[in-house]
């Protein structure tokens, strides 16, 4: 893997990610709502609008504004939060390992469930375990990630009594080292399945997909008549070449996952990004929601970075470009 | 066919891992009989309740601090920081006595300098509802000895002891705050104040710890610790209060109240007191600027053809009343009885739309001929706009206008927008809000009548009503000192706003909370947890 083409990519980040802060700054603009208003409360009168606009600096033209925040921007400065009065940086940073961890739990357990029903599923086409796990697929695919969530509250949680209803840690815990690790691992199974049940879905029917693609292929008939296993013809030739798509469409769901992590952040009331984004849209935020906007692009376009790495080492072909 | 046992072997060890996982997990959250968790839906961001009139800010900070009074359950002032006060020159001025010996939870003596900072640089500048109310009318606030607080008005201030309780006037201590901009002190999110509860520890968007104030001047709290959980769902936070994660809930969803009244393990209670806003009545308003509502016939119609009790039923699931009057009737002195509220009377309605010139010709709605304004001919559809979880009431409006031949669209607005377009671009046929009237008419009715409150603020004079009489009944009344004599204004203002309805007060919404049935002795909703106890 050579290092320019690292360093390229690098740099075309660069610029798309100051047309996403420009755009999503004039579109936050353009959005009805005032972030005086809606601090304020309901209560307020004049004077006092005024008074807070000009202390947040928004009594000032909005190109104004936009040159005020880019030249900060530029500096490493994201602004005050109105609502946290503190950093912009600080106050996502603060909720960045969570949504990771749960994002990255759920892309673990679904490529781990994914890839061998995907694989089940492929050995044997319309046979009753390809049927099942497809119907099964499509049922997750198409259904809404806050309804399996309260579902599997419901059912997991309440009938059952097998994991925490909601949180990162039990209330009040002052557990540390592997205690607090298990205590945040009870809290985070639950989520973690529901995000990655959408996940699972999309990669079941890929795999499936693309091993049905190279099954009948001539290097498999090979390594077949060399008279290898099944598993292995299937470990060692045919898996490999099948998981190039599934890489790309991982690296591609990045974005998906974060939006779907908002949901199951509030249905489980995880302490990440998601909730944040949510709570800083309502309340107009706006330095918290460019600075979301700024950390959540950055990670997708990050992702798509290493799929494509991750593709190059995968597929010697690639490599050499 | 294949053979998978590789594949085999790796799922049965998933699945040994997912069984012993759970297997582990299956122990209940056994809780220390002294620590009491309860349920708040959003991070309050910061914990000064003194710069910000945000209701999330107030639950989480009500714990820490004090005002001058406190408000019993007939929402009479009783002593907190001061102990006594005088009202002296006809109600222009008070004097507080500082109640002795109280200390900061840093240990510093608490003592009048901490009033005087807490209402010129905070209060007065940022706390949204005490400066719009109490800033017209005061000169100062002066601490001529270290016990002895003096408020100076221009005139007669009625409602000052109602503006003195934790959520309207927290004091604040200057020694952490004079000198600094008190938005960004850090000593928001580590703050200190003279309250039941001492802060502990905050973890962003999951929960905020509090211990007991063991040197308490209304006495040591009995439970050592209190957990506010942040938990954003409303029906996660029911389950976590049923799986026994939770303790305390500050509000139940109507659906989920039946449920948990049923059970057991939880107790339910009801308050029309809570920290966003209380004694609220949920309220149409009709944009007196649209011609459709110029004639009074039309908006007594439309109150006519309103069934509030099927509200009460269907939407609050029985949990509140039908409001009788504009004023809640919470507010023992000004509620009005007996005013002539316009009844369910959908032959009155019809009645009156037709007098006004809306015809029923054939058609379901209804259509105008010969209203000012209006052209001949043009339907009777209107827009309804509120927020989403308003958007119930809608439903029901919708359905209930229709029998008279009115057409109601629904425009469901998030906040930031729907404060946008109905009170600063006053774009809106109908719109619905819950108006909270708080501890006084001056507090939270005022501001639906008054002419100078048809402005650009949320929640102010949504009609956008205008009489001179009325403001000036309103400013007699807040500069009234006798209760009889408030009384009486308030009375006349409330039959002038049924005379020209406005508005239509559909319900008052009570506020139910629910607790764990382990514990018990909560009081009020500001210090909920200073007198409550648990067992394990």
């Amino acid at each position: 893997m050579n290092v320019r083409f690292v360093a390229v990519r690098l740099l075309q980040v660069v610029p798309t990610m100051l047309a996403i802060l420009i755009i999503s700054f004039i579109l936050i603009h353009l959005a009805p709502g005032d972030p005086v208003l809606t601090l304020a409360g309901e209560h307020g009168d004049a004077a006092y609008y005024a008074f807070m606009r000009q202390r947040f600096g928004l009594d000032q033209s909005i190109p104004q504004q936009l040159v005020t925040y880019l030249e900060r921007v530029v500096r490493g400065d994201l602004g005050f939060s109105y609502v946290y009065g503190r950093g912009t940086l600080r106050v996502i940073m603060e909720r960045v390992p969570a949504t990771l961890l749960l994002m990255g739990t759920a892309l673990i357990i679904s490529i781990l469930i994914a890839i061998p029903a995907g694989a089940v599923a492929a050995s044997r086409p319309h046979g009753a375990r390809d049927v099942g796990i497809s119907a099964i697929a499509l049922g997750l695919y198409s259904t809404p990630a806050f309804w399996v969530g309260q579902l599997a509250i419901l059912g997991f949680s309440l009938q059952l009594g097998l994991f925490p209803v909601q949180g990162m840690t039990s209330a009040g815990s002052a557990a540390t080292g592997w205690l607090h690790a298990w205590d945040v691992a009870r809290h985070l199974a639950l989520p973690a399945m529901v995000l990655a049940s959408q996940e699972i879905a999309v990669v079941v029917r890929i795999t499936r997909s693309t091993l049905l693609d190279e099954l009948p292929r001539d290097h498999i008939r090979t390594a077949r008549a060399k008279g290898l296993s099944d598993v292995r013809v299937l470990m060692r030739h045919a898996l490999p070449r099948a998981l190039l798509p599934v890489v790309t469409l991982l690296g591609a769901r990045v974005g998906h996952l974060i939006a779907g992590a908002a949901v199951v952040e509030i249905i489980f009331g995880w302490p990440g990004m998601g909730r944040l984004l949510l709570a800083s849209l309502q309340s107009r935020d706006t330095p918290i929601l460019l600075g979301l906007f700024l950390v959540v692009s950055f990670t997708v376009v990050l992702a798509n970075l290493l799929s494509d790495l991750v593709y190059a080492a995968i597929d010697p072909r690639i490599r050499v470009r | 066919m294949y053979h998978l046992d590789g594949l085999r072997r790796g799922a049965a060890s998933l699945g040994f891992l997912f069984l012993v996982s759970v297997g582990c997990a299956h122990e209940r959250t056994g809780r220390d009989a002294s620590i009491l968790v309860a349920a708040i839906s959003s991070d309050p961001g910061q914990l000064n309740s003194a710069i910000t009139t945000n209701g999330g800010v107030h639950t989480a900070a009500s714990l820490l601090y004090d005002g001058l009074v406190a408000l019993d359950d007939s929402l009479r002032p009783t002593p907190a920081l001061a102990e006594r006060w005088e009202v002296e020159d006809g109600g222009a001025r008070y004097r507080f006595h500082l109640r002795r010996g109280v200390r900061w939870h840093d240990g510093t003596p608490f003592s009048a300098r901490d009033v005087k900072y807490t209402f010129d640089e905070l209060l007065m500048r940022y706390h949204a509802r005490t400066r719009a109310s109490m800033a017209a009318a005061l000169t100062s606030v002066d601490a001529p000895d270290d016990s002895t607080v003096v408020f100076t008005f221009r005139r007669p201030y009625a409602p000052l002891l109602q503006q003195l309780d934790v959520s309207e006037a927290p004091i604040l201590p200057a020694h952490l705050y004079a000198g600094s901009d008190p938005l960004r002190n850090p000593v928001n999110i580590a703050p200190v104040g003279t309250g039941p509860y001492r802060f502990a520890s905050y973890t962003p968007h999951s929960e905020i710890r509090y211990t007991a104030n063991r040197e308490y001047f209304r006495g040591a709290p009995t439970l050592g610790t209190v957990v506010l959980r942040v938990i954003p769902d409303n029906e996660t936070q029911v389950a976590a209060l049923e799986a026994g994660e939770v303790d305390w809930l500050y509000a139940v969803p109507a659906a989920a109240r039946a449920r948990l009244a049923a059970d057991a393990r939880v107790h339910v209670t009801h308050s029309n007191l809570s920290l966003g806003g209380s004694n609220c009545i949920t309220t149409l308003g009709f944009n007196l600027d649209r011609p459709h509502f110029r004639d009074v016939r039309v908006r007594k119609a439309i109150a006519h053809a309103v069934n509030r009790p099927q509200f009460v039923e269907r939407v609050l699931f029985g949990d509140g009343r039908a409001a009788d009057a504009p004023i809640s009737s919470a507010i023992g002195f000004a509620h009005a009885r007996d005013l002539p509220i316009p009844a369910y009377d959908t032959v009155e309605a019809a009645r009156l739309l037709e007098a006004a010139g809306w015809r029923r010709n054939g058609g379901v709605t209804r259509t105008a001929t010969g209203v000012q304004g209006v052209t001949d001919g043009t339907t009777f559809t209107i827009g309804f706009k509120g927020m989403p979880t308003q958007m119930v009431y809608g439903d029901l409006l919708r359905a209930q206008l229709r029998r008279v031949g009115i057409d109601l669209q629904l425009e469901p607005l998030e906040s930031a927008v729907f404060a946008a377009s109905v009170f600063t671009a006053r774009d809106f046929d109908t719109a619905i809000g819950a108006y909270c009237n708080g501890t006084d008419p001056e507090i939270g009715v005022r501001r639906m009548y008054a002419s100078s409150s048809v402005a650009p603020v949320p929640f102010s004079n949504m009609a956008g009503y205008r009489n001179p009489i009325m403001d000036a009944l309103f400013d007699s009344a807040g500069a009234a000192l006798d209760v009889n004599e408030r009384r009486r204004l308030y009375r006349h203002i409330q039959e002038i706003a049924v005379r020209d309805q406005p508005y239509v007060w559909l319900v008052e919404t009570r506020n139910t909370q629910a607790y764990s049935a382990r514990c018990r002795g909560f009081s009020g909703v500001a210090h909920f947890a200073a007198t409550a106890e648990c067992t394990r």
